[in-house]
């Protein structure tokens, strides 16, 4: 930002979120999720737009296992919050496919061998892409359905647990991709180590065989240093909770038309440090200062997987933390569409963590892009950007994808308007639904099927591009980068790291923002950021 | 926040219409919606207007537009341009519609074995409309296992005069089911999943074999026309025709189903194709939550409700084409009022002891169809005495006030031409008067500050 330029102005108090559904039925208990479904039309409009529906039998489609079985369900079932185990009967004709589902992948399509499927079970093949709750003329959330509907299943089926660790296969395994937190913490200081066992397919084939995660699943490296430790080493502050009220008294912080608050979530901490390093120096060369406030994961990943109790004591502790933030008037921004989505709107849809600091975070939260698009169109973002254009001035075209966790924000696709705005890039809009992995669902050895179906069309559109032409791809969302990564080869950013790329190509060397990011974290060489190796290769890392 | 020339409420026909034509006309468009709706519910066919007692679409327009406070009165002027925007979207697709203002209804058979007058009609829908011809038969075929198109029961009441109503009819009607490749290892299927299942090359051969096998002993003396569920192909739906063409050498016409239908979502697909070939920023899943206003009051714009806090658009003009009951753009509530939910727009419509006819299937329809938003030629909201009721507004599609759609058989041909109509006053008010360069990330309007406020 040039000295003089009209400081950045932070939001008044988030206005109240609208009642879904409340339209409709016209009470207050509607807010609940589980409630919508008395919406529901039975149009099958959801079904049209269901990714998974589309390429598998196993998923009868959003309407059956959401609204449809939602009528079938109990209150007491409706509500992952009130609900207790129980003894599920169990049928000769239908296993609890939920908990353990056949290890043989039905094919994109076709099944070959017929078996009853309950809507209710079955409800564990969502992938929680959304796609069906945007899309319902009748408000009715049936992802929110969905995933609460796999919650209750998970407590009633409860796997005994050893110091909380549940001590069944699949249970644990699911508890374990939660635990995004404690496998960052684990894998960091092994990095070589970790990263040298991912890369081995033979490993990854024992991996599958003890934890049910596809050995051909995009798994991503550790970083060998946290993007918190470096920016600890660089000399910034970590302030604790409770440090944003000192705020104005001891100045340690700037007032908060200076400053934005960093929600870096686990990827950019443990395994991309260098997409936050990229918001930093974005967000420097627009004049604000970054501040890392105290944080754990956002429990999304959890959530994903049916352990909303253990989420529910993540967003708790987040909402504590930030909530100071909002309160004093400070944005949150992230540049993971999902933990974004997850502080916007999952605390209140999934957790029914509806307080006014719950609320508060929510509505002071922005996705990186939603932030820098608003900068630009209040005409305080630099666009001085130098150009990527490729070998001889020919511009570049850019491959963007835009994750579902994006599109459930409804903020449009800003990416795609600031990357426009970069000399020498060409960025195109990919348009298809969802690459497959939403999280966790594509790791899974059952699943990974399936995921690499849902994407199929989007592989298909990149690799029809000449890597020559596009090298790179763009994602917002961390999963996604690296399952079109894994599937394509070809590297993946998040579309901030174009938009820092673009500012150091316009700045000579040594002009660099004297507030920038601390040193690089990223201690992989350039050329192997964003390569893992081909499915089926069997080169280690 | 982000800002545009014109930003459209509804992914209908109207408001797939109204941004088309605005974004053709050289205005950045937003179209923001809270879900899919009209035309995933639609027969794919475009009903320009086939009141009773008339033969022929224009013919019927005229009629309607003779009534006073029917919206055609306004729009129809403005429907041949708009047909024909929504037709070169549609060509693009390779969907080739067929006829015009000029053709006659007919009458072409259902899905539950009764017949309809149509309007301009999806190519694969044509054949249906062509005239019976001495000795010609009918032959409907149905997919085993496939249970939202009943070929027998269709076929039976179809060889009855009744539906026909003494129109020209198919000499005789039979039906044939024919056993597709590997359905019967398949969930329970709807159209969508066969359509899909037909966009597939490697299937498709062999699905059309069997039906050309089923289809070719009831060749008898005479010509055979024959029906089938709407279910042959999506995306590739072009390709299906020309292959089914070819094996059956014969004409054939395909019968819309149940929602999800399958025309309705081809027709879908092709004007957002058209939307984003022009640039327009099509957002669906998220209602309209509130208006943004100038200090004056004008609208300047509305805000959605996305994830965590309102999404607010800025945009020189606004067009609502939220639909009526169905959709949600009209509400009725339980005490007997209608209301506009988004802007509170005073709404006519009758009191509620008239809101239904006696008789479910009065010929004249009910009362409440005709509820709506009054507006004045510029499609601008007045209230009952006339006055503007909100500035900065248009209006467009099933939400005016005045038509019974249902019975006449006018709806899309009113979301056509008030979309073609909104867009075109759009246009003037906005582009080359505001000067707003076009593009996504547009600069803000002229309008000035803000104030947001709901209602």
């Amino acid at each position: 930002m040039t000295p003089g330029a009209q400081p950045y102005l932070p939001p008044a108090a988030a206005p109240p979120l609208p009642a879904a559904g409340a339209a409709v039925i016209g009470l207050d208990v509607v807010r609940l999720a589980g409630f919508t479904a008395d919406a529901c039309l039975k149009c099958n409009v959801c079904n049209t737009v269901c990714p998974v529906a589309r390429v598998t039998d196993r998923f009868p489609g959003p309407k059956y296992v959401g609204p449809q079985a939602q009528r079938f369900r109990s209150d007491q079932a409706r509500s992952p919050q009130s609900a207790r185990p129980q003894r599920v009967p169990r049928s000769p004709v239908t296993p609890l496919s939920l908990l353990e589902p056949p290890a043989r992948p039905g094919g994109p399509g076709r099944q070959t061998a017929p078996r009853p499927l309950s809507p209710d079970l079955t409800v564990d093949w969502c992938s929680g892409c959304g796609f069906c709750t945007r899309a319902c003329p009748a408000g009715v959330e049936i992802a929110e359905i969905n995933s609460r509907a796999r919650a209750v299943l998970r407590v009633q089926n409860a796997a005994p647990r050893l110091a909380g660790v549940p001590l069944r296969r699949r249970p644990l395994r699911d508890w374990a991709l939660g635990q995004t937190d404690l496998l960052g913490r684990l894998g960091v200081p092994l990095a070589p180590l970790a990263n040298a066992f991912l890369g081995s397919r033979r490993l990854r084939s024992l991996v599958q065989a003890v934890a049910g995660i596809h050995r051909d699943a995009p798994v991503p490296r550790f970083a060998g240093r946290t993007f918190r430790a470096a920016w600890r080493r660089a000399g910034h502050p970590l302030p604790r909770p409770g440090a944003a009220v000192s705020v104005g008294a001891d100045g340690r912080f700037p007032r908060p038309d200076r400053a934005v608050v960093y929600f870096h979530g686990c990827a950019a901490n443990y395994q991309e440090p260098r997409v936050a390093e990229s918001v930093v120096a974005v967000l420097a060369r627009n004049g604000l200062e970054t501040i890392v406030p105290d944080q754990v994961c956002c429990g999304l990943p959890l959530i994903s997987n049916g352990y909303y109790a253990e989420a529910r004591r993540k967003a708790t502790r987040n909402i504590a933390s930030l909530a100071e933030w909002a309160a004093a008037g400070y944005r949150i921004v992230t540049a993971s569409t999902s933990c974004g989505h997850t502080l916007k709107a999952e605390y209140r849809t999934m957790l029914d963590l509806d307080d006014p600091a719950a609320r508060s975070v929510a509505g002071a939260t922005w996705d990186i892009m939603e932030f820098l698009a608003d900068l630009h169109e209040s005409g305080r973002l630099d666009t001085q950007f130098g150009s990527l254009a490729g070998p001889g001035g020919t511009a570049r075209p850019l491959l963007y994808h835009a994750p579902c966790q994006l599109r459930s924000q409804g903020i449009g696709l800003p990416a795609l308007d600031l990357l426009a705005l970069v000399p020498g890039l060409e960025p195109i809009d990919l348009d298809h639904d969802c690459c497959g992995v939403a999280g966790t669902y594509g790791l899974k050895e059952e699943k990974y099927e399936v995921a690499m179906a849902v994407g199929a069309g989007l592989f298909d559109k990149i690799r029809a591009v000449d890597p020559a032409r596009a090298p790179a791809a763009a994602c917002d969302s961390e999963t996604c980068r690296w399952q079109i990564e894994r599937a394509t080869g070809r590297p993946t950013l998040h579309p901030v790291e174009f938009l820092a790329e673009a500012y150091r190509a316009a700045a000579p060397s040594g002009q660099r923002p004297a507030d920038g990011p601390g040193p690089s974290v990223d201690d992989r060489p350039a050329d192997a950021r964003g390569a893992p190796p081909e499915p089926g290769s069997t080169a280690s890392a | 926040m982000p800002s545009c020339d014109v930003l459209v409420a509804g992914a209908g026909l109207a408001g797939l219409t109204t941004a088309l034509a605005a974004a053709d006309g050289g205005a950045s468009v937003w179209l923001v919606a809270k879900g899919h709706a009209a035309t995933h519910w639609s027969h794919g066919g475009l009903d320009l207007a086939a009141p009773p007692g008339t033969v022929g679409g224009g013919e019927g327009v005229a009629l309607l537009a003779r009534r006073p406070g029917h919206p055609y009165e306004i729009v129809a002027e403005d429907l041949p341009a708009g047909l024909a925007r929504v037709r070169r979207a549609l060509d693009a697709a390779g969907l080739a519609y067929e006829g015009d203002l000029a053709s006659p209804h007919g009458r072409i058979p259902t899905a539950v074995g009764a017949t309809r007058p149509a309007g301009v009609l999806p190519g694969a829908q044509a054949a249906a409309r062509a005239p019976w011809r001495p000795g010609e038969g009918l032959l409907v075929v149905g997919f085993e296992r496939f249970r939202d198109f009943a070929a027998p029961a269709v076929a039976a009441s179809l060889a009855r005069p009744l539906p026909w109503a003494g129109a020209p009819r198919p000499e005789r009607v039979t039906a044939v089911g024919v056993t597709l490749p590997g359905l019967a290892e398949r969930r329970n299927l709807d159209g969508l999943d066969l359509a899909r299942a037909f966009d597939d090359p490697s299937w498709r051969g062999p699905a059309l074999d069997a039906i050309a096998r089923a289809v070719e002993p009831h060749r008898g003396d005479g010509e055979l026309r024959v029906a089938f569920p709407a279910v042959l192909g999506l995306a590739d739906h072009p390709a299906v025709a020309a292959a089914l063409d070819a094996r059956l050498g014969g004409p054939w016409f395909e019968i819309p189903l149940v929602p999800p239908s399958v025309p309705g979502l081809r027709l879908y697909e092709a004007m957002v194709a058209a939307l984003r070939a022009a640039r327009v920023a099509v957002q669906v899943g998220f209602a309209v939550s509130a208006a943004i206003r100038t200090p004056d009051g004008r609208v300047a714009g509305l805000a959605t409700a996305a994830a965590g806090r309102p999404f607010p658009i800025r945009a020189g003009q606004v067009v609502l084409a939220t639909g009526g009951f169905a959709s949600g753009g009209l509400v009725a509530t339980a005490d007997g009022r209608v209301e506009e939910p988004i802007l509170g727009l005073p709404v006519e419509a009758p009191p509620q002891p008239a809101w239904l006819a006696p008789s479910m299937f009065d010929p004249a329809g009910h009362p409440l169809e005709a509820a709506g938003i009054r507006t004045d030629r510029k499609l601008r909201p007045v209230g009952p005495t006339g006055e503007r009721a909100e500035r900065g507004v248009r209006i467009a599609g099933a939400l005016l006030a005045g038509a019974r759609a249902l019975r006449e058989r006018s709806g899309d041909g009113i979301a056509i031409a008030s979309g073609e109509r909104a867009a075109r006053l759009a246009l003037a008010r906005t582009v080359g008067a505001l000067a707003v360069p076009s593009g996504p990330v547009a600069a803000g309007p002229a309008a000035g500050p803000e104030g947001r406020g709901a209602r």
